[in-house]
């Protein structure tokens, strides 16, 4: 059986704030405690080795913290995580240093994820000697090879990452993440902040290493059409939740889940020529207080009573797809 | 009828000490009652500056070098101070993709919006207030009686760029300057002001122009279309024409840069290398050192040719017409 490279069942992130004290005293007063923030609320998800896969949703669905958490930034609230097979309360610590290194996160802003006062060779050169995988001697070799490998000028090496160009900047924390030879790479919105032209060249930069190293991508996006090109499958998250999961062209074709539908008709697409735009309604609820019932019920165009008292399970739609959403259960017989 | 803004040969350059920046490098565009500019670009082609130039926004080290802006007839280059602070907000209204750029945090949205009225209008504040509301309701914002005494805080990043373009409303402006409005938001709140604009665009009948980077923005909503590269127009003409059939290389390569364009998991069509730095732009066509179509005679500044009714490109090879349906 194949074992996924990384599985994720019923994964939770809550946050929490320390109540100051105004609110532990009321507390003790019984007064109830302040809400809790659900980022990520009972999750499950494979990613197989060697697949790309995407997870798409808007700002605040969690998206960004359910890719820390497989990164290792964040630790998870409750659930299981599995790295190939192995459920992280039961690893060793040569386990758990494996996992860490075998995964490795590519930022949206690569200002801010490379420090301003190291030279390049050092960002790049640090964790390899660290972690012994390369000698010391060789560190001014392993970064000329990984610059060229991105793409970016050996000659280079001493510089600042402020003396380069936003794309080139994305490539140096490419190469950061791939010096000590990850095989799952958390892409957070890493070509989001690009320009157009520079954009397609990090995309392509991207499948170039996929071919080269066999790897394995969780591509966190809002842009529809990037995770189309890139990803196999992909999933869709809604206020904490995934809604569908499925390949992508099928998703793309003909999505399950009104949520997802909403998603594709409202990004906007060349070729598709002047149009008029029936937008969804509302925006995303607090995810301090979320709906009851369906997530999504209170933006749905097909929201029915059911929808606002129980919540959908994730279910079997199609060979390797599923959705959450009660409409499911019915339409089959309809259509 | 003279068109409602005509730009003539606009340079602005600002004067550094690394040398002078020639941001905006000669731009020409008219702009029609009830016409959509879709202006698009990559950062630092000079778009925003472009812009800015019309409101009279530059400030030193830039300076507008060159060239006339003509809006219903009156020349705004060099115009008198209190004459353009006159024209802004009140003739022309810009929205900024910032949102915050345009609200001040410590007045409520009330404040903000009556004092915009009364600093152009003698009115009653009672009148300013009820307009403010009618104006909040008409962008979408759900009960605009109680929510004008919000703080801009208190609005989520969607409706924030909502009470942006009810400010720039308030006076039914001319023409409208949107630079990036939808850039900050998600796929559906962008959805959602691109379809609020499009209906105050054909209610009232403001002109507008879109500065975007997003070329599938930029269609859905503009009627024509320039794109910049280096400070200049490159490219411009019917939205349709020039996305559908595009006569500049830029242009190509900007559309074949858009992954939803090409097969899922093929390599997309970059275009290689950079935009040049403005300081040092080589004499010929700025984008000859990456086009795939260039030739020795590119080094000779390009001329401008016609390739269609009102579609021009700067480019002395435009791409060969493919069968035009």
């Amino acid at each position: 059986m194949n074992v996924p490279h990384v599985a994720l069942r019923d994964v939770s992130k809550i946050f929490t704030r320390k109540p100051d004290f105004a609110e532990r005293l009321a507390i003790r007063l019984g007064l109830p405690k302040p809400p809790v923030l659900r980022a990520v609320d009972g999750v499950s998800l494979e990613v197989n080795h060697g697949e790309a896969l995407g997870l798409v949703g808007e700002s605040g669905c969690g998206k960004s913290t359910l890719g820390r958490i497989v990164a290792g930034v964040h630790g998870k609230s409750g659930g299981e995580f599995r790295f190939e097979g192995k459920e992280e309360a039961g690893w060793t610590a040569e386990d758990a240093r494996r996992a860490r290194l075998d995964i490795q996160m590519i930022f949206q802003d690569p200002m801010s994820s490379l420090n301003p006062r190291k030279r390049i060779a050092d960002i790049i050169g640090e964790a390899p000697v660290v972690h012994g995988m390369v000698a010391r001697a060789d560190r001014e070799t392993a970064v000329a090879e990984l610059m060229q490998e991105v793409g970016l000028d050996p000659g280079y090496a001493r510089r600042f990452p402020h003396q380069f160009s936003g794309g080139q900047r994305q490539r140096i924390g490419i190469a950061r993440a791939l010096a000590v030879q990850p095989k799952f790479l958390v892409c957070d919105e890493a070509v989001a902040a690009l320009d157009v032209s520079i954009q397609a060249q990090v995309l392509n930069l991207f499948m170039d290493l996929r071919e080269r190293r066999g790897l394995t991508y969780l591509f966190i996006s809002h842009d529809l059409g990037v995770i189309e090109h890139l990803t196999d499958r992909v999933a869709i998250m809604y206020l904490g939740r995934i809604v569908e999961v499925g390949p992508t062209p099928e998703i793309f074709r003909k999505p399950a889940h009104p949520y997802t539908q909403a998603l594709l008709d409202e990004a906007p697409r060349v070729g598709r020529g002047r149009r008029v735009y029936v937008p969804l309604k509302g925006e995303l609820p607090s995810p301090l207080a979320p709906p009851p019932g369906c997530r999504f019920h209170t933006r749905c165009p097909h929201v029915m009573p059911v929808c606002k008292t129980t919540a959908p399970d994730l279910k079997p739609v199609a060979p390797g797809r599923i959705a959450a959403c009660h409409l499911n259960d019915t339409t089959e017989q309809e259509e | 009828m003279s068109a409602l803004l005509e730009v003539r040969g606009l340079k602005t350059h600002f004067d550094t000490r690394a040398g002078m920046v020639k941001a905006v490098d000669g731009i020409d565009f008219t702009l029609d009652a009830g016409e959509v500019l879709g202006l698009v670009g990559e950062s630092g082609s000079g778009k925003t500056v472009a812009s800015f130039s019309i409101l009279g926004l530059i400030d030193p080290p830039g300076r507008v070098v060159e060239g006339s802006i003509r809006f219903k007839g009156e020349e705004l280059v060099g115009a008198p101070v209190a004459r353009m602070r006159q024209l802004r907000g009140r003739e022309i209204a810009m929205v900024f993709q910032d949102p915050m750029m345009t609200l001040t945090p410590v007045l409520r949205i009330e404040t903000q919006m009556v004092e915009t009225i009364l600093a152009h209008e003698k009115v009653s504040k009672k009148a300013a207030r009820d307009r403010a509301i009618s104006v909040l309701a008409r962008v979408g914002i759900p009960s605009p009686e109680d929510r004008i005494r919000a703080y801009p805080h208190q609005f989520s990043g969607g409706m924030r760029q909502r009470v942006a373009i009810a400010i720039a409303l308030l006076h039914s402006p001319a023409l409208i300057l949107a630079d990036e409005p939808t850039t900050a938001l998600d796929v559906t709140i962008q959805g959602q002001i691109i379809a609020e604009m499009q209906k105050l665009v054909a209610e009232t009948g403001t002109a507008m122009v879109w500065v975007s980077h997003d070329l599938a923005v930029v269609e859905t909503i503009a009627d024509t279309v320039a794109v910049m590269y280096a400070g200049r127009i490159v490219e411009h003409g019917p939205s349709a024409e020039v996305i559908g059939n595009p006569a500049h290389p830029y242009t190509e390569g900007l559309l074949n840069s858009i992954p939803s364009r090409t097969t899922p998991g093929q390599r997309l069509n970059q275009i290689p290398g950079m935009a040049p730095s403005v300081l040092h732009l080589p004499p010929g066509c700025p984008f000859a050192p990456r086009c795939r179509h260039a030739i020795p005679a590119c080094a000779t500044p390009p001329p401008v040719q016609y390739v269609g009714a009102g579609h021009m490109a700067r480019c002395l090879a435009p791409l060969s017409r493919e069968v035009a349906s």
